[in-house]
């Protein structure tokens, strides 16, 4: 009983899970032994992971109020509600555009060259010119977080009303639906999967965006703390603990995209595979 | 036509038994390849009765769905006309005239067996409780009453076409315009759907244009079969099926059903 357990257990993908994390363990563990061999500085710049995790739970003041774990949270709110706002205008700008760009072929001609070259500007390299505009790095940071949503979105919306079936489509003609319903009751609820593909995209972009431009500039945030710990301002285990908590924050800003889809498309719920629409070719 | 079924006539000749007239009827399609034209259908000559189940039948080509395109003003003439009750096929799609069945169900994945059936009526902006009565109606009429909850994906594919079939009923239309809507199921399916469709026309009273390329399928349904022959793509025979209704399936068994299959399979030119 207990062979045939384990025997399962090594042909599951959990053991692929086990053997990758373990591995990865070790990686970090030699690495931090060898840079502190090294180390100039009083912390040691890679610390072993025991003393990252023992540094989340230590009461240990980093500055003058509050101890690593505080400074950290604290920070996090202030990024992920920034991130949180960008993220929310542009997903609905996206969406609008997409809209736009379905509705009028000119609009898409004229508009979607200048989107990649958006796409395609760095971060670093927009953030100063947006501070510019702004004149507010708050502002600017939500901007920003909101242009990266922006792309994504608008992108795989617009080829989510291009995927819809001719078929479809003309069931819609030949019932003389006006445009309106067409979009209503078709184009938008069709599309649904696309714009969510996009979300998914674009919501741990839109954070990593945040504590991006935060190093730029104080006024708080993960970004900024992160690169006080890394001038030494302030403990090194503040820099590891934002590097744990974003990716963690990444990955729930996934999932917490997938819930919402779950949650707007009952029809995908019950786990049942689309069925494979009919690839043959109508004879003309 | 053999069968009982009282059409309404008058002298004046404005209502003369004819729902859909074709004349001289010609689609041409620019060519992938070159600047020509491909010919897919030429100089088509045809009269649809009221009521009357039809079908066309022929190889991949001969522009059996084209024909039927330009009935439902998916696709419009190079040449000729067609009218339908002395309307263009454009203004009675407006009225929304037309139920169309596609070759695939083209259900909305989002939208439960109901809910499809409904959208039609939405469209319509007809009342909440007319809407309801009629999606009950039309899913008893095809036998899935009890299915209506289950989304597309839940169901089979006879189960899926029949709600196809139950949407394009829900508007009311006249003519309800059929493109090869069984060809993607199985041969047990298809027979049973092939009965169902009848006993579904007998009761509905509309008239029927029905695309396959299955000889049998369309001796087995219809009143008349038009045989499309292509290259270009015209109509090669019009054979009349005298074989008495009801019809069940086993008919196809009777000598008579053999004989006017072969009347059809014969009828093919330059396949």
């Amino acid at each position: 009983m207990n062979a045939i357990r384990w025997k399962k257990f090594f042909a599951s993908p959990k053991w692929v899970t086990v053997v990758w994390v373990l591995g990865l363990i070790l990686v970090w563990e030699i690495g931090a032994t060898v840079v502190a061999g090294v180390k100039r500085t009083p912390e040691n710049v890679l610390p072993h992971l025991y003393q990252i995790i023992g540094s989340v739970f230590s009461s240990q003041k980093a500055n003058s109020t509050q101890t690593a774990i505080q400074i950290v949270l604290s920070n996090a709110w202030i990024t992920l509600m920034r991130a949180g706002i960008g993220f929310a205008l542009g997903a609905m700008a996206g969406f609008m555009l997409a809209l736009l760009m379905s509705l009028f072929s000119a609009v898409e001609k004229m508009i979607f060259p200048y989107l990649m070259m958006i796409q395609m500007i760095p971060i670093l390299g927009m953030a100063p010119i947006v501070l510019a505009i702004t004149r507010d790095i708050d502002k600017s940071r939500i901007v920003i977080a909101a242009i990266l949503t922006f792309y994504p979105v608008a992108t795989n919306t617009l080829s989510g009303f291009k995927a819809v079936e001719r078929e479809k489509r003309e069931l819609m003609f030949s019932l003389a639906a006006s445009r309106y319903d067409v979009y209503r009751k078709l184009l938008i609820p069709s599309s649904l999967p696309y714009l969510f593909t996009g979300l998914k995209i674009a919501a741990p972009m839109a954070i990593t965006a945040s504590i991006l431009v935060d190093t730029l500039q104080g006024g708080g945030g993960l970004g900024c703390m992160m690169s006080q710990s890394l001038k030494h301002a302030m403990t090194i285990y503040v820099f590891w603990q934002i590097v744990f908590l974003s990716a963690i924050i990444g990955i729930l800003s996934y999932q917490l995209m997938a819930w919402l889809e779950k949650l707007v498309s009952p029809y995908r719920r019950s786990g049942g595979d689309f069925p494979a629409t009919d690839a043959k070719e109508p004879t003309p | 036509m053999q069968f009982a079924r009282k059409l309404p006539k008058t002298d004046t000749g404005v209502d003369d038994g004819i729902e859909i007239r074709i004349e001289n009827l010609s689609v041409r399609f620019p060519d992938k390849n070159s600047r020509a034209t491909v010919d897919a259908l030429t100089g088509i000559n045809l009269d649809i009765r009221r009521g009357e189940f039809i079908s066309l039948v022929g190889p991949s080509g001969c522009g059996k769905t084209t024909l039927l395109r330009t009935i439902a003003d998916l696709q419009a003439p190079s040449e000729g006309t067609v009218t339908v009750r002395g309307r263009t096929p454009r203004e009675m799609r407006l009225q929304k005239k037309f139920g169309i069945v596609f070759q695939s169900p083209v259900l909305y994945d989002w939208r439960t067996a109901r809910r499809n059936v409904c959208m039609p009526m939405e469209l319509m902006g007809l009342p909440r409780k007319q809407r309801t009565r009629t999606v009950s109606e039309m899913l008893d009429l095809v036998n899935l009453l009890g299915s209506g909850h289950k989304y597309p994906h839940q169901m089979s594919g006879g189960m899926q076409q029949r709600v196809g079939i139950a949407r394009a009923l829900a508007t009311q239309p006249e003519i309800l315009l059929m493109d090869e809507p069984f060809s993607a199921l199985d041969e047990f399916t298809k027979e049973k759907l092939n009965e169902e469709l009848l006993s579904i026309w007998s009761i509905a009273k509309k008239t029927v244009v029905f695309v396959t390329h299955n000889i049998a399928e369309s001796v087995f349904l219809s009143d008349r079969v038009v045989v499309l022959s292509p290259h270009p793509g015209r109509v090669s025979a019009v054979v009349e099926i005298d074989l008495p209704r009801p019809r069940h399936l086993a008919v196809r068994d009777t000598p008579a059903f053999g004989a006017l299959v072969s009347r059809v399979r014969n009828s093919f030119e330059g396949v």
